[in-house]
């Protein structure tokens, strides 16, 4: 352990580390140094607001806390015993308050205003600003999500700090100078970044605000709830803010493993969707006339009549964004209770990766990174791709091998790829080799999900070195953890049944998939638990309401493998799963717990070790490494987007679809978020875009057998020969190779 | 008594010193040769014998300033020269750079052999395109003759940014972002130009260097007095019969450099005030011209030597009107990043205006003096303060002046002002100035 250096803050004497602030080391010693632009998640300090002035014995001048660091004998004193302190701190309030418009009443952040809070400590009682003060039109929309008002804005840069610095968009800038010194968005485009939301908790006054959040609440009449972000599989920890039994506002929660409280605008601004017009909230069974509602009483009926008249030839398909326990109750009734083993599951994490555990936040400590597979980090797992940035900007290498990346692989080359990496010629793969802290990323479908890296990580002896790890970010939320339970429920040997006789869909992601509605069109009847009529109502015999998770208790595992607990912030508009499920059950003879607790209990018993739900706690732990154990070796099969472009015909491009982050069933419920979501474009290679004669900016056509697509062009200079690239939201019904041309 | 021996206009006299050949006639380059031939700490131990005091305002002393560049980093080491002379009233640099830019080249390859540099940046003034264009032909003569050595001198114009003249605003600026500053420490001997020790100097300075090499630190000390050795370039502006730049010893009097040099004040009008280093600086009284101009004799008087810009005021000027073109000015060129200087500079304007306007109270002056107190000292910059010592000072030393605006019905100067000869209104920019102060 380092030497401490000794200090005294206000009179009472404290130890720290080396190196540490002056903010830091008064909060040691239990004294508040009050900021206004201090963020240290934001980089250096700026010491811009100057709200943190302090006096230290020995210089003449008050001094900015934010911006030094502690020495040795050190004698602090802030506004408590200094009088010269205290003026400074209440000068610069008075300097900020200036031209602040002061319209608490009407602004959104009243009540919650580090700027309210700390004016009521060390401001002045009253003005003595008598001229008129700035003005700006306001609000201005930044975004459709974010609303700027510069009046109210005092200039502390945390919001294009953020930008720069930490989500690396470059989109919010600081233009003029002086009095004249105002936020904008870079040549006045819309602030389209993932992560936009951030600036809104950042800001420290109520100048960057939330427009779905506008006139919502107040701090007196909302309660926020903590639980756990389903958006994606980090896992980012959140509390839901209710009003009136309705959820107003996400916030992030600093879990300084998983997110450093950093979430997306995904996870940030989809929650309208538990109000969405198409919202299910009673059953619904198809008539002579169409579906019409039911009873709860008559939904049960028919179920358990389907479900006995289809024995075994069930087949359940699960999306990987429901609770364990869901998945687990669903496997205890179909399974346990007919004998339904047959399922279409969730693309699950490979065990083998639990050799390469690693908090996510051990990627910024990393002094090299390689990202495999065809997807970019930001589509799948968008806070990873924060980790991998401040790893980059902390000096780490970051070496991105897919069809657009350093280093080049045709779509699916990924597995290959790992192969080279572990070949003792591979210079990169000597590079992971000798470093100290290496971290491998699996970001993209195949892989058998993570199988490969983890391979990879073995040879590499990644399982020795506690700094080294491999992550597989999945394409659900919690796809591991409900493959598991699902087969946790029952031991039994599935086998596909035929004919169908029943499809059970449990979730819209399953119920979204086209793999999915391609077996409903097989099967005799289908019964799908959905939120959303419009998913389920073409092609469903009973629709049963589903829950949002944040609606839901249970728990749910993110791409590290930590279990972590979900809390309803809102009750549900009907009877959550579990509540039905147990009933169902016990109509043929399940015996199921109707809540999340019950259900845990057992399941934990077979799939946890029984790690108990309380030891989850508000941040939950990670669990430790567990042995290497070598997986499933790859299908020999070869997959449709390995097979090599036909060289002879030129025409041709594999196409290549990704799911965007800002896609699915319940982005597309939130208007507010559709300029967010993929342009209609096409990425083409620039060599393949030239031999085309086609220019960014065209229009195409994208075509295969029967179908055809128009999209914009986009030409990459990065993107390897021979694909074309599209969101899968605009990519419909186009088969694995199309043609790319020139709308006529 | 003031000698007249020169250092930096050395020869500009009879000889057209932009030219290598003629510079070179009056010894040019031999410093540089001797320095090449001395152990680079021979050269530093050289220039800090000398006492070689900076000339950009604060006068740190260059070798003391060298001293503090961190060892052994695995980064380059950078030599920046600040041209960047914005302050109202000073143009010394500007003449260094016109008429002997090859003495700053010349100390700027001195210089970067004494720190172990061989990248070095002069970051000139945007306006200043003549000096730029001069200076840039110069350096091509030099490249040509072979003198270079290996060292690259970077020439940066910057866009007219008064706050670029703050070193560390400089660097972000050479770096390529919003010219603001940065918080010290660290300061720029550890982490200056991307992140590497950075030296940096005022123009005056690095040309006075090669002077030291020539005359030795010995001889170099007997100039001046011997707290701060050599001469500077004093650039008398204002009400003074004879306006332009002087080299003169340091420790020549106010007096001396207005009355013998300068010709008294302009058509015998009587001496009001004097503003000793640049408009930034507190201002002298009629009765206080009689200390020397060298750093510490200045600031024991209670102002600052700055950039050694002498403005004359005479006695038909409004120190009301004085000191709000200052505040305007300050205001103009705040950069906005800290709280501060970006709002106390408007509101200073604001109760300027409305005292000149002779619409305010007289509690108004009290809260023009607090405002200034709670100003002073507590911004990220220097700027901050620049934009307070004015006002503050004409307020203490001139204060029945501001009174009289108070009590009467508004400015006694009304029609007879000189100040137009002081200080340009900020209006004169090319690019008009929005409104910020509001009525």
């Amino acid at each position: 352990m380092a030497d401490l250096v000794s200090l005294t803050v206000d009179d009472r004497p404290v130890q720290v580390l080396p190196g540490t602030g002056l903010v830091e080391a008064a909060q040691a010693a239990g004294v508040e140094i009050p900021v206004f632009c201090y963020e240290p998640r934001l980089g250096p300090p700026v010491g811009a607001c100057r709200m943190c002035l302090v006096e230290i014995e020995g210089i003449p001048k008050l001094q900015a806390g934010c911006t030094l660091t502690v020495q040795e004998g050190m004698v602090i004193r802030t506004a408590a015993t200094s009088e010269k302190a205290a003026d400074g701190q209440e000068s610069t309030l008075e300097f900020i308050l200036v031209n602040h418009p002061l319209d608490c009443p009407v602004c959104d952040k009243g009540g919650e205003c580090p700027l309210q809070d700390l004016t009521f400590r060390y401001g002045p009682g009253k003005t003595r600003m008598t001229f008129p003060k700035l003005t700006f039109d306001k609000p201005i929309p930044v975004s459709p999500l974010i609303a700027l008002d510069r009046e109210r804005c005092i200039l502390c840069y945390r919001c294009t700090r953020f930008s720069e610095e930490v989500s690396e968009d470059g989109l919010l800038v600081a233009v003029n100078r002086g009095a004249r010194s105002l936020i904008a968005t870079f040549e006045d485009e819309p602030y389209r970044s993932p992560f936009s939301g951030n600036v809104v908790e950042l800001c420290p006054v109520g100048a960057l605000t939330s427009t779905l959040y506008r006139f919502e609440g107040r701090p007196w009449d909302i309660q926020n709830v903590p639980t756990v972000c389903t958006g994606c599989p980090v896992g980012c920890n959140v509390s839901a803010t209710i009003r009136e039994g309705k959820v107003k506002r996400i916030l992030s929660r600093n879990h300084s493993e998983i997110d450093r409280g950093w979430l997306c605008d995904k996870g940030r601004f989809t929650y309208p969707h538990l109000r969405a017009r198409d919202r299910v909230t009673t059953p619904l069974r198809r008539g002579r006339e169409g579906l019409r509602e039911v009873t709860w009483e008559e939904a049960l009926d028919t179920a358990e009549e389907l479900l006995r008249e289809a024995g075994t030839a069930v087949v359940t398909a699960l999306s990987g964004s429901e609770t364990t326990e869901i998945a687990y109750a669903l496997g205890r009734v179909l399974r346990g209770g007919l004998g339904a083993h047959s399922a279409v599951l969730p693309e699950a994490t490979s065990d083998a990766l639990d050799a390469f555990r690693l908090p996510l936040s051990a990627i910024a400590e990393a002094e090299l990174v390689v990202i495999v597979g065809d997807d970019p980090v930001v589509e799948r797992a968008p806070i990873v791709d924060l980790w991998v940035k401040e790893a980059a900007r902390r000096g780490a290498e970051v070496v991105t091998c897919s069809p657009g990346g350093d280093v080049q692989t045709s779509p699916g080359g990924g597995a290959a790829l790992c192969g080279e990496l572990a070949e003792r010629g591979s210079k990169l793969g000597k590079r992971l080799r000798a470093a100290e802290r290496a971290v491998l990323v699996w970001s993209g479908p195949g892989g058998g999900g993570g199988a490969r890296i983890a391979e990879l990580a073995h040879e590499l002896g990644f399982a020795e070195k506690p700094g080294c790890g491999a992550f597989h970010l999945p394409s659900t939320p919690n796809g591991h953890a409900v493959a598991a339970a699902w087969s946790a429920a029952a031991d039994a040997e599935e086998a596909g049944p035929a004919p169908i006789k029943l499809l059970v869909v449990s979730g819209d992601e399953a119920a979204a998939d086209p793999g999915v509605r391609a077996l409903a069109e097989d099967a005799e009847h289908v019964v799908v638990i959905t939120m959303f009529q419009e998913l389920a109502g073409g092609w469903a015999d009973l629709i049963l309401p589903a829950t949002a998770s944040l609606e839901r208790d249970g728990t749910t595992m993110n791409l590290e493998g930590r279990l972590q607990r979900l809390r309803r912030t809102v009750p549900p508009p009907c009877p959550d799963e579990l509540t039905w499920l147990s009933e169902l059950g016990a109509r043929i003879g399940v015996a199921l717990a109707p809540d999340a607790a019950g259900v845990y209990a057992e399941l934990a018993e077979r799939l946890f070790r029984d790690l108990p739900l309380e030891d989850l706690g508000l941040q939950a732990p990670l669990p430790a490494r567990k042995a290497y154990e070598a997986p499933a070796p790859a299908t020999t099969e070869v997959s449709a987007a390995a097979t090599a472009t036909p060289e002879h015909f030129v025409g041709e491009l594999k196409l290549q679809r990704y799911a965007a982050l800002f896609s699915g069933p319940a982005v597309e419920r939130v208007p507010e978020l559709r300029f967010q979501r993929p342009e209609r474009e096409v990425e083409l290679s620039a060599a393949d875009a030239e031999r085309r004669g086609i220019a960014s900016g065209d229009t195409v056509l994208v075509r295969s057998n029967g179908t055809s697509v128009e999209l914009r062009a986009r030409v990459s200079r990065k993107l390897i020969e021979g694909v074309a690239r599209v969101a899968g939201e605009h990519a419909g019904d186009l088969h694995a190779t199309v043609e790319v041309v020139k709308a006529p | 008594m003031a000698s007249n021996q020169t250092l930096l206009t050395a020869g500009t006299e009879d000889r057209d010193l932009t030219r290598l050949e003629e510079y070179r006639a009056v010894g040019g380059y031999e410093a540089l040769a001797k320095a090449r031939a001395l152990e680079p700490q021979a050269v530093m131990d050289e220039i800090t014998a000398a006492t070689l005091r900076g000339r950009g305002g604060a006068g740190f002393p260059m070798g003391r300033k060298a001293s503090l560049l961190a060892k052994d980093t695995g980064r380059p080491v950078y030599l920046v020269v600040n041209a960047d002379e914005s302050e109202p009233g000073a143009f010394k640099d500007r003449d260094v750079m016109r008429f002997t830019p090859h003495r700053l080249i010349e100390g700027c390859l001195i210089t970067a052999h004494g720190i172990g540099s061989t990248s070095v940046f002069i970051y000139i003034r945007g306006e200043y395109l003549h000096e730029f264009e001069v200076t840039r032909a110069a350096l091509e003569e030099t490249r040509k003759a072979g003198l270079l050595a290996g060292v690259t001198i970077v020439l940066h114009r910057g866009a007219g940014a008064y706050i670029c003249g703050e070193e560390t605003a400089l660097l972000e600026s050479l770096e390529g972002s919003r010219g603001q500053p940065r918080p010290r420490p660290p300061f720029p001997p550890v982490t200056g130009l991307y992140d590497a020790p950075t030296q940096i100097n005022n123009v005056s300075t690095i040309a006075l260097v090669p002077k030291v090499l020539e005359l030795g630190a010995a001889e170099f000390a007997k100039i001046g007095v011997p707290s701060a050795p050599g001469t500077a370039v004093f650039s008398l502006s204002g009400n003074v019969a004879q306006p332009g730049n002087y080299e003169r010893p340091l420790g020549t009097t106010l007096r001396e450099l207005i009355y013998d040099i300068g010709g008294g004040v302009a058509n015998g009008r009587e001496l009001k005030a004097v503003i000793p280093g640049g408009s930034s600086v507190p201002v002298l009284t009629p009765d206080e011209i009689d200390t020397p101009m060298d750093y510490d004799s200045i600031q024991a008087a209670g102002s600052f030597f700055g950039s050694a810009a002498i403005i004359v005021v005479d006695d038909r000027c409004c120190m009301v009107q004085l000191a709000l073109r200052a505040a305007q000015f300050y205001m103009h060129e705040s950069c906005g990043k800290c709280t501060p200087c970006r709002v106390g500079t408007r509101w200073l304007v604001q109760l300027l205006t409305r005292i000149e306007a002779g619409e305010a109270a007289p509690t108004d002056l009290e809260l023009l003096e607090n405002v200034c107190d709670r100003m002073l000292g507590r911004s990220l910059c220097a700027l901050g303060d620049f934009a307070v010592y004015p006002v503050s000072s004409y307020l203490r030393k001139y204060r029945a002046e501001f009174e009289a605006h108070v009590t009467g019905a508004g400015c006694p100067f009304v029609g007879e002002s000189s100040i137009e000869g002081i200080i340009a209104p900020i209006a004169q920019h090319a690019h008009p100035v929005p409104e910020v102060v509001g009525g």
